[in-house]
């Protein structure tokens, strides 16, 4: 199966295809199910693949690739023909991943057909649910870094097209302008970043560029460059701090698209990117030390705006943030299969967390928390798997997030940097409290708006057995991956065998590289150990790394059994100040602490930075116009017309007896712009053209004749 | 036979046929019209076979003495950097022609005209004696003069009269630097042919070289346009008809940037190589600078043409880094800038033939009501953006890749105009697409049947050039690693 893998992105990509172009627009339209059904095919090719990787019959990494298109390129002054293939590459994320993206892709289509089913563009939707997974399994998938970037774009297109799904209002537009513009933000950093790679590398194909890395052909300020610009296109798709602002108001999209949007695609997108090329932050280790605290940061940062907001879908918003920034800190500790194993574990409960606010949006009409409670009584599907999800992401014992959590915080721990742990310990507390919170003004209680109430209902199955499905994931998946470290197995750590400057460069050039890849210029980073040195070291250092990485993944027998009490206690908390129809006790504390509240519905401030950014930039735009059509225009055109009387007066003084008159003329045309040839221009007349010709070629003879 | 002299003189019989023709029979006019410029496509498209791909000698060669007092030559030949531009124009010209089929003001000139602008267009490309090319070069002038001044906007006059004046003066200086490589030519004769002078060049003195340089970059820096230089082409392309635009960007611009790689780089290339940090600033302020003026515009016609300020900074940009990378993408660009920004402006057209405003603020929500128009203006806008999976990417990466290895710090600030770009295409699909529907265009209908033919070839290139982009690229690949390989 794996031999076919190309087709996991092509099946959906001509499912999207056919939705788009095949068939007329119509609510009840039986077209979708072409989406589901390519999506079901995806998921079991995924599913056997992943079996066949788990069970090692076929050897990881799988890469094949075709040939695509080439283009003469040149490095280090030599010049040749760059082949550039388009192909798969499998290796173990790679395989966990598309089982994710397919199986959350299939459960939210599925979904989608019930909760989208009286929208005017239904067969629209569901075109661009297809395009966007697509998109995303051509990520996964791609063996080549130009060929992910492009799915990596044409992800960015699709969560445009399905945040702005409602074009016709405002909220949407604007959601889907700012989420394309932050994120094209990060993506120039990617941009420059596989810029840089070729220039050094000259070839884009991961493996090479591995290879590349791992020995130590990398100089360590381009090693660092580079892995800058990588992080910077992460931090926009994956909502790191500062540039999660697109995130939250992305919900503006269909619920289940933001199901999607959150957990399968886009946000998973760039943690996979990091962990595509991990040997690029291997090489920089300043810059992985910068990713966990940009994880951190954005994980606490967004945990505490989640802890007010009263919209749910908001809170999900930012509860998504703060987990991709555990995911960040995680791999920027080092915790390479955590992070990954949490993306995992998080793609199911917040898929099934977004679905299952869908299904209570679509009951009660409303996003507001205040406006539901008592619902548990209403909808018991809902309120039973939205159970599980927030156990799971709360980190309850043997659910899903206890496992994949308990891993990151206990790679944090080992890496040694106790605030970074602390900060992200109680980053987890703050998570348990506000999905509590979320959990008790939803369910718990009575009724506070009863007319919303008296018409909840629960959803129809169409939408409430993805949410079975999914609950049941987010409860054992964990538990799953974790039995006899199958997560380690399929989510191995990748090393690079030689640090940056660690080897001289004069060794003999790789054979799988183009010979014209090496830098000429090498040798200044040349601290020149031997190279049977570095081999001896390779091995004790690989496995150094796979034994420290398994222990690394174990909390201190102390700490690993408080933590659940912890959580409790924080759970417990929640329910101290949210129980009652009026959350008494919440609303003395907000009084108390206004100006903090006030800072966190804000959003830190930090979306009036953006606009007061987007100002600033139109007001430059506008100074450069003015310029443009003030002084630019002015100095030139003008300048140009004084030019020319200059020439055509030396002209005239020279050749003051030989073309006399038409350069006369000449000169007298550049003095009154357009009112000499206004006339001319209203007949059209070719024979006045012709004096022109003549002027053209009598200062044509003016300048052969006067050298 | 002489399909090169057949590909550029065909468009002229038809402007001498149609001299003949009463300007009361409009149909038969824009029939012969079509027929000349098919004539023109078809002979092109049949030098494809015969093309040779692994070569980067000058094919389809055509030389006899013109002038032989001067050393004048008619001589023609195409290569794998000029063929792939013959192709564009004579493409254009019909897409154009198409396009032009609204005109009902004097419909005789117009299309004579505008033959014989293809002619000039076709001959820049195909010349191979600076004599034969400076003619072809100042041929595109005369015709682009009437085709602005008569057919024009409100402004038609000062635009076309500046859009002459401009080119002109630039001309001069070109010539004379085109005289000046005349006379330093050794050999038995002087010389005006390029492939001869090239291999003079050796002989050259620096200074020699940097005034030549610079003549001849004058006359080239105002088609590209080139800041400071560009100022003429937002006015021009405003004013100019809708078909006269998409000849101007999709063709006119390009024989600037061919003229800096066929003439300038190969006839004076320590003059060009001492321009380089100058053409790297030129080219990164192009693309910031013509980006941010784009984002000011509240017309879409001219927020159109300074994003094509913006687009031929990255030509100029590939060109800086002076890598076979670069050039490819240089050329590259200059095919996708065609057709994309071509299609920009027939759909700017679309839309002001039906609202007679092309204010952005003027509309709103006009997807629900004009969906047709609204996807296929959304894909040139994404495609102009450079959107992987779209051609407009694939030369502007291309440009990027190869001024970075030499400019990392340009290339790296010039990044910045991609997402100025980006802002620009949003929000103008955001106020005239999006939102609530303006029920003042509440009858607007959809695009018509001939708006779709002259669009939709463009659109389904754009794709095709964006995921499989290696046809043209084979094209060109063997000449320009020679170029710079010697």
């Amino acid at each position: 199966m794996i031999e076919h893998a190309y087709l996991i992105p092509l099946i959906p990509l001509a499912a999207s295809a056919l939705m788009h172009f095949g068939a007329k627009e119509d609510p009840h339209s039986p077209a979708p199910w072409i989406g589901v059904v390519a999506m079901a095919i995806c998921l079991g090719m995924s599913l056997s693949i992943l079996s066949a990787v788990a069970s090692g019959s076929v050897a990881v990494p799988y890469e094949h690739n075709w040939p695509w298109f080439s283009f003469a390129a040149s490095i280090g002054g030599k010049s040749f023909i760059y082949d550039m293939p388009v192909g798969v590459l499998i290796d173990g994320p790679a395989a966990v991943l598309l089982v994710v993206v397919t199986l959350v892709s299939l459960m939210v289509q599925i979904y989608s057909i019930a909760y989208m089913h009286d929208d005017t563009r239904y067969m629209r939707y569901f075109g661009f649910v297809s395009f966007f997974t697509a998109s995303m399994l051509g990520l996964v998938v791609s063996s080549n870094l130009l060929v992910g970037f492009m799915s990596w774009e044409l992800m960015g297109l699709a969560s445009y097209l399905l945040i702005g799904f409602w074009f016709e209002k405002d909220g949407p537009t604007e959601a889907q302008k700012k989420a394309f513009m932050t994120t094209k933000l990060g993506d120039s950093g990617l941009y420059v970043a596989l810029l840089f790679l070729f220039a050094k590398v000259g070839s884009f194909q991961l493996t090479q560029i591995h290879h590349f890395y791992d020995k130590g052909y990398m100089p360590a300020a381009a090693a660092a460059a580079i892995a800058i610009g990588l992080l910077f296109g992460a931090m926009g798709k994956s909502a790191q701090f500062p540039l999660f602002i697109w995130l939250p108001d992305a919900m503006e999209g269909p619920t289940p698209g933001s199901a999607l949007i959150h957990a399968a695609t886009m946000v998973a997108a760039g943690i996979f990117l990091v962990s595509r090329t991990y040997f690029c932050f291997l090489a920089a280790p300043q810059v992985m030390h910068a990713a966990a605290w940009i994880g951190c940061a954005t994980a606490f940062l967004a945990a505490a705006m989640a802890l007010v907001s009263y919209d749910i879908k908001r809170v999900l918003a930012f509860s998504t943030v703060s987990q991709l920034g555990f995911m960040m800190c995680a791999l920027g500790v080092g915790g390479y299969t955590a992070g990954l194993f949490h993306l995992t574990t998080h793609a199911f409960f917040k898929a099934l967390l977004f679905l299952g606010a869908g299904s209570v949006i679509h009951s009660v009409h409303t996003n507001d928390l205040r406006l539901m409670g008592g619902l548990s009584k209403k909808m018991i599907v809902s309120f039973f798997t939205i159970l599980a999800a927030i156990a799971a992401i709360s980190g309850i014992p043997f659910t899903s997030g206890y496992y994949s959590k308990d891993m990151i915080l206990a790679n944090i721990w080992h890496s040694g940097d106790r605030p970074l742990f602390f900060i992200m310990l109680f980053t987890a507390l703050m998570t348990a409290f506000y999905m509590s919170r979320l959990f008790i003004l939803a369910f718990w209680g009575e009724a506070r708006d009863h007319e919303k109430h008296h018409h909840a209902h629960e959803s129809p199955f169409l939408m409430t057995g993805p949410l079975v499905l999914l609950a049941f994931l987010a409860l054992t998946s964990g538990f799953m991956l974790d039995r006899h470290g199958l997560v380690y197995k399929l989510l191995p750590k990748p090393t690079i065998s030689v640090m940056p400057g660690e080897v001289a460069r004069e060794h003999a050039p790789p054979a799988t590289l183009v010979s014209a890849t090496m830098p000429a210029e090498g040798g200044e980073h040349a601290a020149a150990p031997s190279e049977a040195k570095a081999e001896e070291h390779a091995p004790a250092h690989e496995a150094a790394a796979e034994h420290g990485e398994h222990h690394e993944g174990h909390l201190p027998h102390a700490l690993h059994l408080a933590l659940p009490f912890l959580v409790l206690g924080s759970i417990g908390f929640a329910f101290f100040l949210y129980k009652g129809p009026d959350y008494a006790a919440a609303e003395s504390l907000k009084a108390t602490f206004a100006p903090v509240f006030t800072v966190l519905d804000r959003r830190w401030y930090l979306d009036d930075a953006f606009d007061l950014l987007v100002v600033f930039c139109d007001k430059v735009a506008a100074l450069a116009f003015w310029i443009d059509a003030n002084v630019v225009d002015r100095v030139f055109v003008d300048g140009w017309g004084l030019l020319m009387r200059i020439v055509s007066e030396i002209s005239n003084l020279i050749d003051a007896l030989f073309v006399d008159r038409t350069v006369d003329g000449f000169g007298g045309l550049s003095l009154d712009l357009g009112v000499g040839l206004r006339g001319l221009v209203k007949d059209g007349q070719v024979q006045e053209y012709l004096m022109y010709v003549a002027i053209a070629f009598s200062l044509a003879a003016t300048l052969i004749l006067t050298r | 036979m002489n399909m090169l002299s057949l590909v550029t003189f065909a468009p002229l019989a038809g402007a001498l046929i149609i001299l003949c023709i009463p300007k009361e029979k409009e149909k038969a006019i824009q029939a012969v019209a079509f027929l000349f410029a098919g004539i023109s496509l078809i002979a092109s498209l049949a030098m494809l076979p015969g093309f040779s791909r692994g070569t980067h000698e000058m094919q389809f060669v055509e030389r006899f003495a013109w002038i032989p007092s001067f050393g004048v030559q008619y001589f023609m030949g195409v290569d794998g950097l000029s063929y792939p531009l013959v192709l564009l124009t004579t493409f254009m010209s019909v897409i154009a022609l198409v396009g032009s089929l609204g005109i009902e003001k004097r419909v005789k000139e117009y299309f004579f005209w505008f033959l014989v602008l293809e002619v000039g267009m076709l001959g820049v490309f195909c010349a191979l004696d600076l004599i034969l090319f400076y003619v072809f070069w100042e041929l595109t002038l005369v015709p682009m003069y009437f085709l602005i001044g008569v057919w024009g906007g409100p402004r038609k006059e000062f635009a076309a009269i500046k859009f002459f004046l401009y080119t002109l003066t630039g001309s001069v200086f070109m010539l004379l630097a085109i005289l000046a490589l005349y006379f330093a030519s050794t050999g038995p004769a002087h010389t005006f042919d390029m492939l001869e002078l090239a291999k003079m060049t050796g002989g050259w003195d620096r200074h020699f070289q940097i005034l030549v340089f610079l003549g001849l970059y004058f006359g080239m820096a105002i088609k590209v346009p080139a800041f400071p230089f560009h100022t003429w082409l937002p006015l021009a392309h405003v004013e100019a008809p809708t078909a006269i635009s998409v000849i101007l960007a999709a063709v006119l611009l390009k024989m600037g940037v061919y003229g800096l790689l066929r003439i300038s780089y190969s006839l004076a290339p320590l003059g060009f190589q001492w321009f380089l940090p100058a053409l790297i600033v030129i080219a990164v302020i192009n693309i910031v600078y013509g980006a941010l003026c784009a984002m000011a515009q509240t017309d879409m016609k001219k927020m159109v043409a300074y994003s094509s300020v913006n687009h031929m900074g990255y030509c100029l940009l590939g060109i800086a880094g002076m890598t076979t990378a670069g050039f490819t993408g240089a050329v590259f660009q200059m095919l996708t800038h065609g057709i994309i920004t071509g299609a920009l402006f027939l759909l700017v057209g679309v839309i002001y033939d039906r609202a007679h405003t092309r204010d952005i603020s003027a509309f709103g929500g006009l997807a629900v009501k004009l969906p047709v128009y609204a996807a296929l203006m959304s894909l040139t806008c994404f495609a102009s953006l450079g959107l992987p999976g779209l051609a407009g990417f694939i030369g502007e990466f291309l440009c990027f890749l190869g001024a970075f290895q030499a400019w990392k710090l340009a290339a790296t600030i010039s990044v910045l105009g991609i997402i100025a770009t980006a802002a620009f295409f949003l929000r103008m699909m955001q106020k005239v697409f999006l939102g609530k529907f303006n029920e003042k265009w509440a009858d607007l209908p959809d695009m018509t049947a001939r708006e779709l033919i002259s669009i939709v070839p463009l659109a389904a290139l754009t794709v095709l050039f964006g995921v499989y982009p290696k046809w043209p690229l084979d094209l060109m690949n063997v000449t320009l690693t020679h170029m710079l390989g010697k």
